[in-house]
Protein backbone atom coordinates (compact mmCIF):
# COMPACT_ATOMS: atom_id res chain seq x y z
CA UNK A 1 0.00 0.00 0.00
CA UNK A 2 2.92 2.56 0.55
CA UNK A 3 3.91 2.54 -2.84
CA UNK A 4 0.03 3.69 -3.55
CA UNK A 5 0.06 6.37 -1.52
CA UNK A 6 1.38 9.73 -2.53
CA UNK A 7 2.52 8.90 -5.81
CA UNK A 8 0.10 10.34 -7.86
CA UNK A 9 2.46 9.96 -10.98
CA UNK A 10 2.55 5.77 -10.66
CA UNK A 11 -0.53 5.70 -12.96
CA UNK A 12 0.70 7.71 -15.99
CA UNK A 13 4.59 6.01 -15.00
CA UNK A 14 3.02 2.42 -15.63
CA UNK A 15 0.92 3.04 -18.42
CA UNK A 16 3.35 4.82 -20.17
CA UNK A 17 5.74 2.37 -19.59
CA UNK A 18 3.32 -0.50 -20.69
CA UNK A 19 2.90 1.59 -24.09
CA UNK A 20 5.94 2.01 -24.59
CA UNK A 21 7.30 -1.73 -24.24
CA UNK A 22 3.91 -2.47 -26.55
CA UNK A 23 5.56 0.00 -28.96
CA UNK A 24 8.58 -1.21 -28.48
CA UNK A 25 7.22 -4.76 -29.09
CA UNK A 26 5.41 -3.62 -32.43
CA UNK A 27 8.47 -2.34 -33.79
CA UNK A 28 10.58 -5.17 -33.25
CA UNK A 29 7.55 -7.36 -34.75
CA UNK A 30 7.35 -5.25 -37.55
CA UNK A 31 10.78 -4.55 -38.41
CA UNK A 32 12.18 -7.98 -37.63
CA UNK A 33 9.52 -10.51 -37.89
CA UNK A 34 8.33 -9.33 -41.51
CA UNK A 35 11.69 -8.80 -42.88
CA UNK A 36 13.05 -12.45 -41.54
CA UNK A 37 10.34 -14.21 -41.18
CA UNK A 38 7.80 -13.00 -43.48
CA UNK A 39 5.98 -16.11 -43.62
CA UNK A 40 5.22 -17.71 -40.20
CA UNK A 41 2.19 -18.47 -39.26
CA UNK A 42 2.33 -16.58 -35.85
CA UNK A 43 2.06 -13.56 -38.13
CA UNK A 44 -0.82 -14.35 -39.43
CA UNK A 45 -2.50 -15.13 -35.93
CA UNK A 46 -0.93 -12.81 -33.91
CA UNK A 47 -0.27 -9.35 -36.59
CA UNK A 48 1.66 -7.14 -34.63
CA UNK A 49 -1.35 -4.35 -34.72
CA UNK A 50 -3.10 -6.47 -32.84
CA UNK A 51 -0.47 -6.96 -30.34
CA UNK A 52 0.13 -3.20 -29.77
CA UNK A 53 -3.42 -2.78 -29.17
CA UNK A 54 -3.69 -5.61 -26.56
CA UNK A 55 -0.22 -3.95 -25.08
CA UNK A 56 -2.07 -0.50 -25.08
CA UNK A 57 -5.32 -1.72 -23.76
CA UNK A 58 -3.25 -3.43 -20.72
CA UNK A 59 -1.25 -0.72 -19.81
CA UNK A 60 -4.56 1.51 -19.85
CA UNK A 61 -6.38 -1.15 -17.50
CA UNK A 62 -3.17 -1.21 -15.48
CA UNK A 63 -3.05 2.54 -15.18
CA UNK A 64 -6.72 2.38 -14.22
CA UNK A 65 -6.49 0.44 -11.93
CA UNK A 66 -3.37 1.56 -9.74
CA UNK A 67 -5.44 5.02 -10.14
CA UNK A 68 -8.76 3.40 -8.54
CA UNK A 69 -6.45 2.01 -6.02
CA UNK A 70 -5.19 5.04 -4.90
CA UNK A 71 -8.47 6.93 -5.08
CA UNK A 72 -9.86 4.46 -2.79
CA UNK A 73 -6.86 4.28 -0.25
CA UNK A 74 -6.90 8.05 -0.08
CA UNK A 75 -11.12 7.64 0.69
CA UNK A 76 -9.62 5.24 3.60
CA UNK A 77 -7.32 7.62 4.84
CA UNK A 78 -9.82 10.73 4.72
CA UNK A 79 -12.56 8.49 6.45
CA UNK A 80 -10.12 7.00 8.98
CA UNK A 81 -9.02 10.79 9.67
CA UNK A 82 -12.71 11.70 10.09
CA UNK A 83 -13.47 8.88 12.42
CA UNK A 84 -10.10 9.96 14.88
CA UNK A 85 -11.09 13.49 14.66
CA UNK A 86 -14.79 12.46 15.57
CA UNK A 87 -13.45 9.90 18.36
CA UNK A 88 -11.19 13.45 19.87
CA UNK A 89 -14.32 15.42 19.49
CA UNK A 90 -16.38 12.58 21.49
CA UNK A 91 -13.69 12.51 23.98
CA UNK A 92 -13.61 16.03 24.66
CA UNK A 93 -17.02 16.38 24.88
CA UNK A 94 -17.07 13.28 27.36
CA UNK A 95 -14.08 15.07 29.75
CA UNK A 96 -15.66 18.92 29.47
CA UNK A 97 -19.12 16.76 30.56
CA UNK A 98 -16.96 15.06 33.20
CA UNK A 99 -15.87 18.26 34.38
CA UNK A 100 -18.45 20.02 34.33
CA UNK A 101 -20.18 17.16 36.50
CA UNK A 102 -17.48 17.02 39.12
CA UNK A 103 -17.16 20.88 39.58
CA UNK A 104 -21.37 21.20 39.69
CA UNK A 105 -20.79 18.88 42.40
CA UNK A 106 -18.09 20.99 43.95
CA UNK A 107 -20.10 23.62 43.12
CA UNK A 108 -23.23 22.72 45.46
CA UNK A 109 -20.61 21.44 48.09
CA UNK A 110 -19.62 24.78 47.93
CA UNK A 111 -22.89 26.44 48.95
CA UNK A 112 -23.74 23.71 50.93
CA UNK A 113 -20.49 24.63 53.23
CA UNK A 114 -20.97 28.02 52.69
CA UNK A 115 -24.29 27.71 54.43
CA UNK A 116 -22.96 24.84 57.16
CA UNK A 117 -20.29 27.94 57.79
CA UNK A 118 -22.84 30.78 58.84
CA UNK A 119 -24.34 28.40 60.87
CA UNK A 120 -21.55 27.36 62.46
CA UNK A 121 -20.33 31.39 63.26
CA UNK A 122 -23.76 30.86 64.82
CA UNK A 123 -23.53 27.81 66.97
CA UNK A 124 -20.12 29.08 67.94
CA UNK A 125 -21.09 32.35 69.10
CA UNK A 126 -24.05 30.57 71.52
CA UNK A 127 -21.66 27.68 72.18
CA UNK A 128 -18.80 30.32 73.67
CA UNK A 129 -21.84 31.92 75.91
CA UNK A 130 -22.31 28.75 77.30
CA UNK A 131 -19.16 27.47 77.97
CA UNK A 132 -18.70 31.18 79.53
CA UNK A 133 -21.21 30.78 82.01
CA UNK A 134 -20.23 27.20 83.03
CA UNK A 135 -16.57 28.33 83.60
CA UNK A 136 -17.33 31.08 85.66
CA UNK A 137 -19.89 29.77 87.55
CA UNK A 138 -17.49 26.53 87.96
CA UNK A 139 -14.70 28.54 89.10
CA UNK A 140 -16.93 30.56 91.65
CA UNK A 141 -18.13 27.23 93.22
CA UNK A 142 -14.70 26.06 93.47
CA UNK A 143 -13.55 29.61 95.73
CA UNK A 144 -16.63 28.62 97.92
CA UNK A 145 -14.94 24.88 98.83
CA UNK A 146 -12.53 23.07 100.47
CA UNK A 147 -9.35 22.59 97.87
CA UNK A 148 -8.87 19.17 99.58
CA UNK A 149 -12.13 18.54 98.75
CA UNK A 150 -13.82 15.89 96.31
CA UNK A 151 -16.10 18.64 94.89
CA UNK A 152 -13.06 20.45 94.26
CA UNK A 153 -11.08 17.89 92.14
CA UNK A 154 -14.60 17.00 90.41
CA UNK A 155 -15.23 20.70 89.43
CA UNK A 156 -11.83 20.71 88.10
CA UNK A 157 -12.88 18.12 86.24
CA UNK A 158 -15.70 19.99 84.49
CA UNK A 159 -13.29 23.00 83.51
CA UNK A 160 -10.76 20.49 81.77
CA UNK A 161 -13.73 19.30 79.51
CA UNK A 162 -14.68 22.64 79.20
CA UNK A 163 -11.39 23.12 77.48
CA UNK A 164 -12.13 20.70 75.08
CA UNK A 165 -15.24 22.25 74.43
CA UNK A 166 -13.21 25.23 73.52
CA UNK A 167 -11.11 23.26 71.37
CA UNK A 168 -14.21 21.97 69.59
CA UNK A 169 -15.74 25.67 68.96
CA UNK A 170 -12.18 26.44 68.00
CA UNK A 171 -12.57 23.89 65.47
CA UNK A 172 -15.45 25.22 63.85
CA UNK A 173 -14.63 28.84 63.87
CA UNK A 174 -11.56 27.64 61.56
CA UNK A 175 -14.16 25.79 59.26
CA UNK A 176 -16.52 29.03 59.07
CA UNK A 177 -13.85 30.37 57.68
CA UNK A 178 -14.24 33.19 59.88
CA UNK A 179 -10.25 33.82 60.91
CA UNK A 180 -8.28 36.61 59.29
CA UNK A 181 -5.31 35.05 57.27
CA UNK A 182 -2.92 36.71 55.91
CA UNK A 183 -1.70 36.21 52.03
CA UNK A 184 1.30 37.02 50.47
CA UNK A 185 3.30 35.28 47.58
CA UNK A 186 4.80 31.82 48.16
CA UNK A 187 5.97 29.14 46.23
CA UNK A 188 4.39 26.13 46.55
CA UNK A 189 6.86 23.57 45.90
CA UNK A 190 9.14 24.32 49.55
CA UNK A 191 5.48 24.74 50.97
CA UNK A 192 4.57 21.33 49.97
CA UNK A 193 7.96 19.92 51.40
CA UNK A 194 7.76 21.69 54.88
CA UNK A 195 4.56 20.18 54.84
CA UNK A 196 5.61 17.03 54.13
CA UNK A 197 8.44 17.22 56.31
CA UNK A 198 6.18 17.94 59.24
CA UNK A 199 3.94 14.96 58.70
CA UNK A 200 6.55 11.99 57.70
CA UNK A 201 7.88 11.20 61.39
CA UNK A 202 3.94 10.68 62.24
CA UNK A 203 3.79 8.27 59.01
CA UNK A 204 4.10 4.33 59.40
CA UNK A 205 7.12 3.27 57.76
CA UNK A 206 4.92 0.95 55.81
CA UNK A 207 3.40 3.94 54.20
CA UNK A 208 5.56 5.26 51.57
CA UNK A 209 5.35 9.02 50.54
CA UNK A 210 6.35 10.02 47.22
CA UNK A 211 6.23 13.81 46.29
CA UNK A 212 7.60 14.90 42.87
CA UNK A 213 6.88 18.45 41.16
CA UNK A 214 7.25 19.29 37.68
CA UNK A 215 6.89 22.81 38.75
CA UNK A 216 7.57 25.29 41.31
CA UNK A 217 4.69 27.65 41.16
CA UNK A 218 3.96 31.05 43.22
CA UNK A 219 0.70 31.29 44.69
CA UNK A 220 -1.02 34.44 46.64
CA UNK A 221 -1.82 32.65 49.81
CA UNK A 222 -1.37 31.07 53.36
CA UNK A 223 1.62 28.75 54.00
CA UNK A 224 0.36 27.83 57.75
CA UNK A 225 -3.70 27.12 55.65
CA UNK A 226 -1.87 24.88 53.22
CA UNK A 227 -0.08 22.87 55.40
CA UNK A 228 -3.14 21.90 57.55
CA UNK A 229 -5.20 20.79 54.05
CA UNK A 230 -2.20 18.97 53.44
CA UNK A 231 -1.91 17.75 56.92
CA UNK A 232 -5.45 16.93 57.19
CA UNK A 233 -5.65 15.26 53.31
CA UNK A 234 -2.37 13.15 53.81
CA UNK A 235 -3.55 11.78 57.88
CA UNK A 236 -7.20 10.63 55.81
CA UNK A 237 -4.89 8.79 53.66
CA UNK A 238 -3.21 7.25 56.03
CA UNK A 239 -6.18 6.12 57.87
CA UNK A 240 -7.78 4.90 54.93
CA UNK A 241 -4.70 2.57 54.37
CA UNK A 242 -5.21 0.21 57.76
CA UNK A 243 -1.17 -1.16 57.74
CA UNK A 244 0.93 -0.11 54.62
CA UNK A 245 0.14 1.31 51.37
CA UNK A 246 1.21 4.63 49.29
CA UNK A 247 0.70 8.27 48.60
CA UNK A 248 1.84 9.92 45.84
CA UNK A 249 1.62 14.01 45.49
CA UNK A 250 2.20 15.50 42.35
CA UNK A 251 2.92 19.24 41.37
CA UNK A 252 1.85 19.81 38.25
CA UNK A 253 1.15 22.95 36.41
CA UNK A 254 -2.56 23.67 34.14
CA UNK A 255 -2.67 25.42 31.30
CA UNK A 256 -5.24 27.98 29.97
CA UNK A 257 -7.91 26.28 28.51
CA UNK A 258 -7.71 23.19 30.03
CA UNK A 259 -11.09 21.21 30.71
CA UNK A 260 -11.32 21.14 34.23
CA UNK A 261 -10.79 25.53 34.27
CA UNK A 262 -13.15 26.04 31.64
CA UNK A 263 -15.94 26.16 34.39
CA UNK A 264 -13.54 27.68 37.00
CA UNK A 265 -13.72 31.40 37.57
CA UNK A 266 -10.52 31.97 36.49
CA UNK A 267 -9.00 35.13 34.97
CA UNK A 268 -8.63 34.99 31.19
CA UNK A 269 -4.90 33.51 30.25
CA UNK A 270 -4.36 32.75 34.06
CA UNK A 271 -2.77 29.66 34.87
CA UNK A 272 -3.65 27.19 37.32
CA UNK A 273 -1.70 24.63 39.37
CA UNK A 274 -2.60 21.14 40.37
CA UNK A 275 -1.48 19.20 43.78
CA UNK A 276 -2.44 15.90 42.84
CA UNK A 277 -2.52 13.49 46.22
CA UNK A 278 -3.24 9.83 45.33
CA UNK A 279 -3.41 7.14 47.87
CA UNK A 280 -3.63 3.47 47.52
CA UNK A 281 -5.79 2.90 50.27
CA UNK A 282 -9.82 1.48 50.65
CA UNK A 283 -11.03 3.88 48.56
CA UNK A 284 -15.22 5.55 48.92
CA UNK A 285 -18.27 4.73 48.01
CA UNK A 286 -20.17 7.19 46.21
CA UNK A 287 -22.81 8.18 49.01
CA UNK A 288 -19.30 8.71 51.23
CA UNK A 289 -17.19 10.61 48.36
CA UNK A 290 -20.61 12.87 48.37
CA UNK A 291 -20.41 13.57 51.85
CA UNK A 292 -16.81 14.04 52.17
CA UNK A 293 -16.41 17.96 52.51
CA UNK A 294 -19.28 18.27 54.77
CA UNK A 295 -18.60 19.48 58.77
CA UNK A 296 -18.73 16.67 61.17
CA UNK A 297 -18.97 13.72 58.62
CA UNK A 298 -16.79 11.13 59.62
CA UNK A 299 -16.06 7.23 58.92
CA UNK A 300 -13.87 6.75 61.73
CA UNK A 301 -14.82 5.74 65.07
CA UNK A 302 -16.05 7.74 67.48
CA UNK A 303 -13.64 9.64 69.25
CA UNK A 304 -11.14 9.09 66.79
CA UNK A 305 -12.15 11.61 64.28
CA UNK A 306 -13.75 15.45 64.73
CA UNK A 307 -15.14 14.87 60.81
CA UNK A 308 -13.76 18.76 60.58
CA UNK A 309 -10.72 18.04 58.92
CA UNK A 310 -11.48 17.86 55.13
CA UNK A 311 -14.24 19.83 55.59
CA UNK A 312 -11.52 22.37 57.09
CA UNK A 313 -9.44 21.67 53.89
CA UNK A 314 -12.10 22.58 51.77
CA UNK A 315 -13.18 25.67 52.83
CA UNK A 316 -9.35 26.57 53.02
CA UNK A 317 -8.75 26.07 49.45
CA UNK A 318 -12.29 28.14 48.94
CA UNK A 319 -10.78 31.09 50.51
CA UNK A 320 -7.46 30.87 48.22
CA UNK A 321 -10.32 31.23 45.13
CA UNK A 322 -9.45 27.22 44.51
CA UNK A 323 -11.33 23.77 44.22
CA UNK A 324 -10.56 20.86 45.67
CA UNK A 325 -11.89 17.65 43.55
CA UNK A 326 -11.84 14.42 45.20
CA UNK A 327 -12.50 10.77 43.27
CA UNK A 328 -12.18 7.42 44.66
CA UNK A 329 -13.58 4.25 44.24
CA UNK A 330 -14.15 1.63 46.60
CA UNK A 331 -11.31 -0.62 46.93
CA UNK A 332 -9.11 1.55 44.43
CA UNK A 333 -7.82 4.33 46.30
CA UNK A 334 -8.43 8.02 46.70
CA UNK A 335 -7.11 11.19 44.23
CA UNK A 336 -7.70 14.37 45.56
CA UNK A 337 -6.85 17.17 43.01
CA UNK A 338 -6.11 20.90 44.65
CA UNK A 339 -6.62 23.18 41.82
CA UNK A 340 -4.73 26.87 43.18
CA UNK A 341 -4.70 29.98 40.54
CA UNK A 342 -1.13 31.36 40.09
CA UNK A 343 0.29 34.14 41.52
CA UNK A 344 2.34 36.28 38.88
CA UNK A 345 3.88 39.18 40.46
CA UNK A 346 3.28 43.07 38.82
CA UNK B 1 -14.47 49.55 94.27
CA UNK B 2 -15.77 50.68 90.84
CA UNK B 3 -19.37 51.23 89.76
CA UNK B 4 -19.01 48.71 86.64
CA UNK B 5 -21.93 48.67 83.78
CA UNK B 6 -22.22 45.36 82.77
CA UNK B 7 -24.04 45.01 79.15
CA UNK B 8 -24.67 41.07 77.86
CA UNK B 9 -28.01 40.07 76.85
CA UNK B 10 -27.29 36.44 77.98
CA UNK B 11 -28.97 35.66 81.37
CA UNK B 12 -26.35 32.89 81.86
CA UNK B 13 -23.26 35.39 81.15
CA UNK B 14 -24.72 38.10 82.99
CA UNK B 15 -25.94 36.73 85.77
CA UNK B 16 -22.60 35.12 86.38
CA UNK B 17 -20.48 37.98 85.66
CA UNK B 18 -22.42 40.21 87.73
CA UNK B 19 -21.64 37.91 91.01
CA UNK B 20 -18.27 37.42 89.57
CA UNK B 21 -17.78 41.58 90.01
CA UNK B 22 -19.78 41.76 92.76
CA UNK B 23 -17.67 39.37 94.60
CA UNK B 24 -14.64 41.24 93.90
CA UNK B 25 -16.50 44.49 95.57
CA UNK B 26 -17.42 46.20 92.63
CA UNK B 27 -21.09 47.62 92.16
CA UNK B 28 -22.82 46.34 88.68
CA UNK B 29 -25.67 47.48 87.05
CA UNK B 30 -27.03 45.23 83.82
CA UNK B 31 -28.09 46.05 80.34
CA UNK B 32 -29.47 43.24 78.32
CA UNK B 33 -28.47 45.19 75.54
CA UNK B 34 -27.08 48.27 73.49
CA UNK B 35 -29.94 50.58 73.56
CA UNK B 36 -30.76 49.69 77.05
CA UNK B 37 -27.05 50.36 77.71
CA UNK B 38 -27.51 54.21 76.19
CA UNK B 39 -30.64 54.92 77.39
CA UNK B 40 -28.71 54.19 81.04
CA UNK B 41 -25.42 55.96 80.55
CA UNK B 42 -28.01 59.11 79.73
CA UNK B 43 -28.61 59.05 83.52
CA UNK B 44 -25.50 57.75 85.32
CA UNK B 45 -21.59 57.77 84.45
CA UNK B 46 -19.85 54.26 85.56
CA UNK B 47 -16.19 53.95 85.53
CA UNK B 48 -16.02 51.00 83.40
CA UNK B 49 -18.37 49.37 81.00
CA UNK B 50 -18.44 45.98 80.09
CA UNK B 51 -19.96 45.46 76.98
CA UNK B 52 -20.65 41.63 74.95
CA UNK B 53 -20.81 42.46 70.92
CA UNK B 54 -23.41 40.42 69.39
CA UNK B 55 -26.74 41.86 70.98
CA UNK B 56 -30.24 42.41 69.84
CA UNK B 57 -31.29 46.33 69.08
CA UNK B 58 -27.96 47.77 69.72
CA UNK B 59 -24.43 45.95 68.94
CA UNK B 60 -21.85 46.75 71.28
CA UNK B 61 -19.55 47.90 67.99
CA UNK B 62 -22.46 50.71 67.72
CA UNK B 63 -22.56 51.46 71.59
CA UNK B 64 -18.65 51.60 71.89
CA UNK B 65 -18.31 53.94 68.94
CA UNK B 66 -21.52 56.17 70.29
CA UNK B 67 -19.99 56.18 74.18
CA UNK B 68 -16.63 56.81 72.96
CA UNK B 69 -17.89 59.71 70.98
CA UNK B 70 -19.84 61.21 74.04
CA UNK B 71 -17.44 60.01 76.63
CA UNK B 72 -13.88 59.75 75.27
CA UNK B 73 -12.50 59.38 78.99
CA UNK B 74 -14.73 55.89 79.78
CA UNK B 75 -12.90 52.69 79.82
CA UNK B 76 -14.36 50.08 77.95
CA UNK B 77 -13.74 46.10 78.33
CA UNK B 78 -15.02 44.48 75.23
CA UNK B 79 -16.09 40.37 75.46
CA UNK B 80 -17.22 38.74 72.27
CA UNK B 81 -17.54 34.96 71.80
CA UNK B 82 -17.74 35.45 67.65
CA UNK B 83 -20.59 35.48 65.34
CA UNK B 84 -20.42 36.42 61.27
CA UNK B 85 -16.81 36.67 62.22
CA UNK B 86 -14.83 35.18 64.89
CA UNK B 87 -14.32 36.54 68.18
CA UNK B 88 -10.59 38.30 67.42
CA UNK B 89 -12.99 40.23 64.29
CA UNK B 90 -14.98 41.75 66.72
CA UNK B 91 -12.13 42.48 69.50
CA UNK B 92 -10.01 44.06 66.75
CA UNK B 93 -12.67 46.15 65.73
CA UNK B 94 -13.74 47.18 68.85
CA UNK B 95 -10.59 47.99 69.76
CA UNK B 96 -9.73 50.40 66.63
CA UNK B 97 -13.51 52.33 68.09
CA UNK B 98 -12.14 52.39 71.24
CA UNK B 99 -12.48 49.87 74.05
CA UNK B 100 -9.23 49.97 76.04
CA UNK B 101 -9.09 45.79 76.69
CA UNK B 102 -10.70 42.99 74.56
CA UNK B 103 -11.27 39.44 75.88
CA UNK B 104 -12.59 36.42 73.94
CA UNK B 105 -15.21 34.16 75.14
CA UNK B 106 -15.08 32.04 76.93
CA UNK B 107 -13.03 34.80 79.49
CA UNK B 108 -10.56 34.12 81.80
CA UNK B 109 -11.99 36.02 84.49
CA UNK B 110 -9.30 36.15 86.70
CA UNK B 111 -7.83 38.18 83.89
CA UNK B 112 -11.09 40.65 83.69
CA UNK B 113 -11.05 41.52 87.37
CA UNK B 114 -6.95 42.41 86.48
CA UNK B 115 -8.24 44.26 83.65
CA UNK B 116 -10.83 46.20 85.33
CA UNK B 117 -8.33 46.77 88.38
CA UNK B 118 -5.73 48.22 86.05
CA UNK B 119 -7.87 50.05 84.19
CA UNK B 120 -9.11 51.71 87.59
CA UNK B 121 -5.99 52.60 88.62
CA UNK B 122 -4.69 54.08 85.57
CA UNK B 123 -7.81 56.62 85.89
CA UNK B 124 -6.79 57.26 89.32
CA UNK B 125 -3.23 58.21 88.02
CA UNK B 126 -4.53 60.29 85.47
CA UNK B 127 -6.59 62.50 88.46
CA UNK B 128 -4.26 62.84 90.64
Amino acid sequence: MTLLEERKWLPHLVGGIGIFLSLLVWGVLEYWLETQLPFTPFLHTYHPWLILIVGIAISILLAATISNAQVAHQRELRLQQMNEELQKEINERINAEESRQKLEIALLQGQKLQAMGTLAGGIAHDFNNILYAIVGYVEMAREDVDKESLIYTNLGKVLEATQRGRDLVARILAFSRRQHHQFEAIQLKPTIEAALALLQPTIPASVMLHFEATVDPMILGNQTQLHQVLVNIINNAVDAMDAEGEIRIRLDRMPPGHPLLKHLPALPGQNYCKIEIKDTGHGMDPHTMKRIFEPFFTTKEVGKGTGLGLSIAHSIIKEHQGEIIVTSKLGHGTTFEILLPEYKAA
Amino acid sequence: MAKILLVEDDDLVRDMLTQVLQRASHTVTCATNGEDAAEYLKKEMPDIMVTDIIMPKKSGITLISEVKNRHPEMEIIAISGGGRLDPTGYLDLSESLGASVSFEKPVDNTALLMAIDLLLHGKKEKVE
